[in-house]
Formats: C-alpha cells, structure tokens, sequence
C-alpha cells in the first residue's frame, strides 16, 4: 500500500524583480516587474508503506518545497499529491496526526524548558492517551538515551543531545510517515551513526515509512533503500539506492599518510589527487579497480601510518547525475 | 475528542509559555525600569497642568485618577509582546512550519502563547507601577474597578490580539510588517486613550475615538478600574465583545486567505 503518492506536483512563486541601482528600486517602488520562479516543475512517484527514501538534489532543487507540499504546510501550483491517503493541504489537521517531521535547522523544543515538558506538551497536542504516551515516551527515552539530560534545559544541550530529543519528540505519537530535513547536519560522525541506526531500528520495527533529504552520503547509504534526485524541480533519478552507488558513485577517495615521501604513482584506475611530502590523495575508479586492490598494490611499496578512504560528496554526486542524463530530461 | 478536550491542550500550551516566560522576569523586570520613567515625566506634567488650571477635576478627572489612570495603560501597554515581530521571524526563518504541520489551530497556539506572556508581564508591571504609585501618588479609590480590572485587562488584551493578528498575519504576504504595527501603535498611544483619558480630547476626537476598536484595549481597562461605574460596565464589556468578534474574525478570514499563498523560507 502506497503512503505518498505524488501525480506531476508543481509549485511555482511569483517574486519580486530586483532592479540595479538606486535608480532601479525607485522604478521598481512605482513599476514593480514580476517573474515566476518554478520551485518544483512536475513530479510523480510513489513511496510504499515502510520503505526508506532519500529525497536528494542541491540546494535549491526543490527538495523542502515538495516537504512543505507533502505535509501540508505549502499549498502546490499544479499537480495532487496524497499522504497517508489525505489531501495535505487540504485536510492538513488529519493528516498531522499520522505523520511526523524534523527539520535539522530548526528546533520544536522549547528553549528554556527541558525536553520532558515538550514531550508533555507534545502529548496534548497530539490528544495521547496518559497511559499510551507514557509508555511510548519511556520506550523512546530508553532507545534514544535521553535519560541523563532530560531534565536539562534545552538551551544547554549539544546539538547531538538536542537532535535526539527532536526525534524522539517527533516520534511520540507513532507517526507512520516521518519527514526528515536534513537530521544529521552538523553532527559529528558517531552521533550520526547512532541517530541512523536509531531510524533504521525504527523503520524495521515500526514499519515507519522515512521520507528523508540529505546532503550527506553516509545518511542515504546507511538509511535508505531508494533515491531520488531532483533539480531544477524536476525528477532525474528515481531507482534503488544500490543502483545509483552502482552507476554514479564510481570514484572514491583513498587518503593517505606513508613512512617516507612516495615516488610516483602508477596504477591502473587511480589518479592522484594531491601530493605534499608523505601525505597523498588518491582517486580511485571503482569500476576499473577496487579499493583493496589499490591499497593493497600500495602497501606493497609503501609503509602506511594513516589512511582514509572517503566518498566524493553528495553534491558532486548529483551534479554528476545531473550531467549523465538531466538536461536531456529537462530539455524535454 | 470532545471540543472541551480538545481545548486542554491550548491550557496546557497557556502553562507552558508561562513556564517558558520565567526565563525572562529580569529581562521584564529591567524594562518595567522604563515605567517608572515615563510615569515620572506624566507625574510633573499633569501636577504642573493641574496646577495650572486650578482646579480639582479635568473632565471628571481627578490628578490622582489621572495617575492611577496612567499606571494601568503603560502597565498593559508595556506587557503587550510584539506579535508582528513574532510572525515576521516565524515566516522569514520558516519556524512557521512547525505550527502548521501540527493538529492545533494557528491563531489559537498563538493566542494562548500572547495571553500568557501578557499575563505574566501585566503583573510583573502592575507590581512595579503600583508600588510607584503608591509611594509617590498615594493609595488610590479604585473599589470594585479593581475587581473588574481583571476581566476587562483580559478583554483588552484580547482585542489587541486579535487586532494585531490581523496586521501581523499580513506577513504571509508581504514579509515586512512592523510599519503596519508602528503606525498602529502611535493610534493607540494617541487616539487609543493609552496617554490620557478619551474625555479629555476634542469632542470631535472623542466620537471617533468611540467608534473605533483602540478604546477597547487600554481605555475601557483604564477606566474601569479608575472611574468605575456599574451602569456602565455591560456596555464597556459589550464593546470588548464585538470588537473582539469582529477582529477575531477577520483574522480568521485572512488567515485562510494567507496560509493559502504562504512561502515558507528556508531549507
């Protein structure tokens, strides 16, 4: 059973022209001129009860708007969409019950109170049964490790502590769909680990559909089973995570710190990036070699102290993408 | 869920701003400073202006009502929260989403939040004014106006509400809205009554002043506490009521209207 369904959704704004000059803003105070900005063109797809998908695209591509669309907060141009079998926009007070969000950027708790009383109020808000919410609010504070600062003020949290709590607050009236904008940004690596596994864990034993965006590699590899890319509003990618990894991640990034400064490198698929004394950046093409391959014809020349081996990032990614096969589709 | 269950959840929403308000009794506390300020300037010139004229009342006014007059209007006046500000930050940083994905009424989440914020404030204010003038006007003869004050201090916030919503609801089109909310301070502060009682101004001012919504928020309060009079009261209570209708309305309808072509910033 589908939980969203999207049929050729389009948002477009009509903004303000901003003239050159001083001369320009008083012409434009008397004449203002007018464009239509196309913020989402006309998408479709559809996302299965429990399925996890990474709503990709750089900044401005569309993703939030088709977010605020999706939970009713944004009313579209063109197009029907349907969430958990609602109208967003229109029975948009419905819908909020059966779906949850979190927005990296932006926080619900409130600053000055500890977590427990969003939560209280969260409760109310959502109408929980006193029973029901407790037990979910002490089954979430067990999983997300919420015990030792919950009674700490917001405004006194790190921004991991505070993250999980914004989960966890999204989460306490079992949503079936849960939206995530951006929920790792700015966290260090194992904090993003665990906040992961947590969704993982809760997709898996909830059957929580998860619609996520996300500049971050490691979110949609580790999180989600399918991707998709959109840019300049339009759908360029639609297919299984494996796939895109598959098709469009085939470089990777081999960092490296050897025992003595290295001679010239030559092998089959690797370019070098950056060299300076015994620090070397390598490119790997997945699709000629592996990365064990690499390293290991490495490390049979070269002592190594440190490596690293990294994924190019999203964006380049989806600029990628873009170039392999969006202008074609946007052409049409 | 029953309406009347459904309405625990804005109580609890009043509760937790009010909590959420403690944080900020200093920051209150420093600009209840500027009361006692302004109250101090208003003292000198009604005591020169009275002096002046030489006589008791002015326009049935004693110098005393008149004081105590002024502690009531800047007390509401200054525990009044910017509401344009609020929903201009809420649409320009997007934070507007988080009230708009949730199953509670947007007007009502920042009704309760004013009501509470104002409370805490008022009494914060009141505190301070009438200790000032206490020690410096002398007790003053409010009788049952005091016991009235309450309801028509809540009718007057209310008002205010509702008028300021409508301005500050203009955000979802227009993004800059503290003009619209200056200008409609200075009305209050002037034509409102909050520097001196409606009865003092030119008649002609007067009828106008009678057939607009700012009497209802500082004025009627003001007056009830310091020339309370029963056989006026309904009508005062009554003129809250319909403008309250009336404004709590048309921010309905522009809500509706807004929410529709809202563009939410960010991310």
């Amino acid at each position: 059973m589908a939980s969203i369904v999207v049929q050729q959704l389009g948002k477009s704004f009509r903004t303000k022209k901003k003239r050159e000059g001083f001369a320009g803003s008083l012409k434009a105070l008397v004449r203002p001129d007018y464009e239509d900005k196309t913020a989402v063109g006309s998408i479709s797809f559809k996302v299965e009860q429990g399925e996890t998908l990474a709503f990709l695209g750089p900044n401005g591509a569309g993703k939030s708007t088709t977010i605020k669309m999706l939970t009713g907060i944004l009313h579209p141009t063109a197009g029907y969409a349907e969430v958990l079998g609602c109208c967003p926009w229109k029975e948009r007070t419905k819908l909020s019950y059966g779906i949850g969000s979190v927005f990296g950027q932006k926080s619900q708790l409130w600053y000055h109170l500890p977590p427990i009383d969003t939560f209280e109020l969260m409760s109310r808000i959502y109408e929980l049964r006193r029973g029901d919410y407790l037990q979910r609010r002490d089954q979430l504070i067990e999983r997300f490790e919420l015990g030792p600062y919950l009674h700490t003020a917001v405004r006194k949290l790190s921004l991991g502590e505070r993250m999980r709590c914004e989960i966890a607050a999204a989460l306490l009236h079992r949503p079936q769909v849960l939206f995530l904008d951006e929920p790792t940004i700015g966290l260090d690596v194992v904090v993003k680990q665990r906040i992961r596994e947590l969704i993982r864990e809760l997709n898996r034993e909830e059957g929580t559909t998860i619609f996520l965006t996300s500049h971050d590699a490691g979110d949609i590899e580790r999180l989600c089973e399918r991707a998709i890319v959109i840019n300049y509003g339009r759908i360029v990618f639609d297919d299984r995570v494996e796939l895109m990894k598959r098709r469009f991640l085939t470089h990777k990034t081999i960092r490296l710190v050897l025992e003595e400064e290295p001679e010239r490198v030559e092998l089959a698929g690797v370019s070098v990036l950056e060299q300076s004394g015994v620090r070397l950046a390598l490119s790997v093409d997945t699709e000629l070699t592996t990365i064990e391959a690499a390293l290991s014809r490495i490390m049979a020349r070269h002592r190594i102290v440190d490596v690293t081996v990294e994924d190019p990032p999203m964006e380049s990614i989806i600029t990628h993408m873009y170039g392999y096969s969006g202008k074609e589709e946007l052409a049409t | 869920m029953t309406a009347l269950g459904k309405s625990v959840k804005y109580v609890f929403i009043g509760k937790i701003t009010l909590r959420n308000q403690l944080a900020y009794v200093a920051d209150f506390l420093v600009r209840s400073l500027f009361l006692l300020l302004i109250l101090y300037i208003f003292l000198q010139l009604w005591r020169t202006t009275f002096q002046g004229e030489g006589t008791e009342l002015i326009a049935g006014y004693s110098f005393k009502q008149i004081m105590w007059y002024l502690v009531v209007t800047e007390a509401m006046t200054l525990a009044c929260p910017s509401l344009c500000t609020r929903i201009e930050e809420e649409v320009k940083s997007g934070d507007v989403a988080f009230k708009l994905v949730r199953p509670i009424s947007f007007i009502a989440f920042h009704y309760v939040e004013y009501m509470s914020e104002a409370a805490i404030r008022f009494a914060v204010n009141a505190v301070l004014g009438g200790a000032l003038g206490l020690l410096v006007i002398g007790p003053p003869a409010f009788g049952a106006g005091l016991l009235w004050l309450p309801v028509a201090a809540f009718g007057g916030f209310t008002v205010n509400f509702t008028v300021n919503m409508t301005l500050a609801l203009s955000a979802f089109w227009v993004e800059e809205t503290r003009g619209l909310e200056f200008v409609y301070h200075k009305f209050l502060f002037t034509i409102g009554g909050m520097l001196m009682p409606l009865e003092l101004f030119p008649e002609a001012l007067q009828r106008i002043g009678h057939w607009l919504p700012l009497q209802a928020i500082v004025y009627i309060p003001a007056k009830t506490a310091v020339a309370f009079d029963w056989t006026r009261l309904p009508a005062m209570l009554a003129t809250q009521a319909f403008w309250i209708a009336v404004f709590g309305l048309i921010a309905v309808f522009v809500y509706r209207k807004g929410v529709k072509r809202l563009n939410v910033n960010g991310g």
